[in-house]
């Protein structure tokens, strides 16, 4: 291969809910701090391929590589140990706890062991979680207020940043700015640039092209269950706009040939 | 801005959470005026104290399952079966107390794993599951008294656990008629919960988070000592600190630090807030339930254990409706029936405010259909309150 080995490589994904073929034979590749957009219409499969790569449904077929090596992902905890983590639409964090606790929540910082019980290290906790927030410029007054205390669009900053938190290699991120403000959209998509600046790679899915155009590199386009489109974001918004409709609603096909399975 | 907004924020956090400790004082207040001062006395604060033991106990298991959004109606009647267990290891087994004791604590922890399989593994709604066990203890605990009706418990040793007091140290001349050892342990309580406080307020403030301003630290430590001081003074004028207390202490600061401190408590907290993002964050909200019903087993057989004693004999009736009162202190302590929300160390206000209501009605000589009316007035209230300050805050 002359270029450098893709993050994440998926082959040939077929993934089937009793009579409905939800994938059909995707490819998908991910270049090393490449901000990929992936969309599509409802039930195109975008979610589904997602989910396929972060572990909660296996593929009835096909094959997933993450920096080469040939992966076998059965879990969401399988993915993560890959370093692949995902940003869920809505139920990414417990509103209970507070912004520290959510970062780290499931990885929690031990500072003893009793037995099977470990003694959180909290101060660590509050302080890497400020590092991080400071690092990725966001904006939140204290590391000890509870989620539910925050906004639509802090929420999912903290949401994203707890996703990066922990040297993730891929980031995918399911709708990130649905159901927010103009200026929580904003400083969603600042956040996503930020992260690619330090390196990132990321995987955003998204009803809003405008959003896609704003911060992707390169964009993939689902229709029923096929890869329609696989094209570099470059160009005016009007027109890219045209073209991407085009391909979502079926009036443009790039692997047409491909498609018969 | 933001400063003065979270500063409001902090306040109003505060409040609810001094809030029982307020009402609690005044109850207390009340009773003490309409009495005469009857009820704060050093007999009948002792007797209170043994009353709110066995609810105590149920209440702190009971947080931990509401946390995580389910509910065990079985408690009381396991409580009163497993007491009745005690019973017959100590009268007919001939069993020594202290393998009878642990043999009905390692019941309790099997019966909750049974709740816990049916909840989690079979997918029953935990309040059918546990109204089975209702049904299903209530049937056991007569058939475990079928024989003999009342068992009486000789055992002097049992029996202390719920009616006795820790052991002086010996006359040494000075406060002659005073319990000199539960004076001492209420000082050291006190310093270390000073010393604890400055503390970890230091080490806050060296990490740059926020403290309490530091008048309202002043105060509060002087009000948590003062309350801590005077109940110490008022039990060593009698008999000293109760074994029961010593064991609600224990059950209270073990589960206040678990929950607090340690990744099962945070793990039991997010289950409770928010069950799919804890299952996703690698959390496996089966286990968490397996563990919360076993230590609510084990607790109902503690409890159990702290009411037959205090009867010196099981009963056939045992445990009946302690479920409720249980249930109820916990929504008086401020846990939130949306699950996700509740400190062990309120349910046990919450106890003690239930209790108290009880007592002192009953010394004021309180019919008791009008005792359940005003049980019930108290309840709603906190739960009103509750929810408005919640509401407020954000």
């Amino acid at each position: 291969m002359a270029e450098a080995t893709p993050v994440v490589e998926m082959r040939n994904i077929k993934k089937s809910f009793a009579a409905v073929r939800a994938l059909r034979g995707v490819d998908l590749v991910l270049h090393r701090n490449e901000v990929l957009g992936l969309v599509g219409d409802n039930a195109a499969g975008k979610s589904t391929l997602m989910k396929v790569l972060s572990g909660a449904y296996i593929p009835d077929e096909g094959e997933i590589f993450i920096e080469g090596k040939k992966a076998h992902i059965t879990d969401p905890m399988d993915a993560r140990r890959l370093g692949i983590e995902m940003v869920y639409q809505d139920f990414a964090l417990a509103n209970n706890l507070d912004v520290a606790a959510n970062v780290f929540l499931g990885r929690e910082a031990v500072r003893a062991q009793l037995g099977p019980i470990g003694v959180m290290d909290n101060r660590y906790m509050e302080q890497e979680t400020q590092h991080l927030l400071d690092r990725l410029k966001i904006d939140i007054s204290s590391v000890r207020l509870k989620v539910e205390r925050l906004s639509g669009g802090q929420r999912q900053t903290v949401a994203i940043a707890r996703a990066t938190a922990f040297n993730a290699k891929v980031t995918i991120m399911d709708e990130p700015t649905a159901a927010l403000s103009v200026a929580a959209i904003a400083k969603v998509l600042d956040l996503v640039r930020e992260l690619k600046a330090q390196g990132c790679s990321i995987i955003v899915i998204s009803h809003r092209l405008e959003d896609i155009y704003q911060v992707s590199d390169r964009m993939i386009v689902l229709r029923h269950g096929r890869k329609v489109c696989d094209t570099p974001v470059a160009g005016d918004i009007h027109e890219f706009n045209e073209r991407v409709v085009a391909y979502i609603i079926g009036a443009r096909d790039d692997f047409a040939e491909g498609a018969v399975d | 801005m933001s400063f003065i907004k979270d500063a409001q924020k902090i306040l109003q956090q505060n409040i609810r959470e001094y809030g029982m400790y307020i009402a609690l004082f005044v109850i207390m207040v009340i009773f003490t005026i309409t009495t005469d001062g009857l009820f704060i006395s050093s007999r009948n604060i002792s007797n209170l104290i043994n009353q709110t033991g066995y609810i105590a106990v149920l209440a702190v298991g009971m947080t931990l399952v509401i946390v995580i959004r389910h509910i065990d109606l079985s408690v009381g009647f396991l409580a009163g079966f497993l007491g009745a267990i005690a019973a017959i290891a100590l009268v007919f087994w001939h069993l020594p107390v202290y393998v009878a004791i642990p043999l009905v604590l390692a019941l309790g922890v099997l019966a909750g794993l049974a709740t816990a399989f049916l909840v989690a593994q079979m997918k029953i709604p935990a309040f059918v599951a546990t109204l089975a066990g209702w049904l299903g203890y209530r049937g056991a605990l007569q058939l475990a008294t079928m024989g003999t009706g009342t068992i009486v418990i000789p055992d002097e040793v049992f029996n202390a656990i719920s009616n006795g007091y820790i052991p002086d140290i010996p006359d040494i001349g000075i406060l002659p008629g005073v319990h000199k050892l539960t004076l001492i342990l209420g000082f050291l309580a006190i310093i270390l919960f000073i010393i604890g406080a400055i503390n970890d307020r230091k080490k806050t403030q060296a990490y740059n988070f926020e403290v309490l301003p530091m008048n309202m630290f002043i105060l509060k430590l002087i009000f948590v000592s003062a309350l801590v001081g005077y109940i110490t003074w008022v039990l060593a004028g009698y008999q000293g600190l109760p074994w029961t207390a010593v064991v609600v202490l224990i059950v209270v600061l073990v589960y206040d630090f678990i929950t607090s401190q340690t990744v099962l408590g945070r793990h039991i907290y997010a289950v409770g807030g928010n069950p799919e993002a804890a299952e996703l964050s690698g959390i496996s909200v089966k286990k968490l339930t397996y563990v919360v019903f076993a230590s609510m087993g084990m607790l109902s057989a503690l409890s159990g254990i702290l009411f037959a004693s205090r009867l010196r004999s099981a009963t056939t009736m045992a445990g009946t409706l302690f479920e409720l009162d249980a249930i109820a202190a916990a929504f008086v302590g401020g846990v939130s029936a949306a699950g996700g929300v509740g400190k062990v160390v309120g349910s046990l206000i919450g106890a003690l405010v239930m209790a108290s209501l009880t007592n002192g009605m009953n010394l004021m000589g309180i019919d008791i259909s009008l005792q359940y009316i005003v049980r019930a007035v108290v309840l709603v209230a906190a739960v009103i309150f509750d929810v408005a300050t919640r509401n407020r805050g954000k």
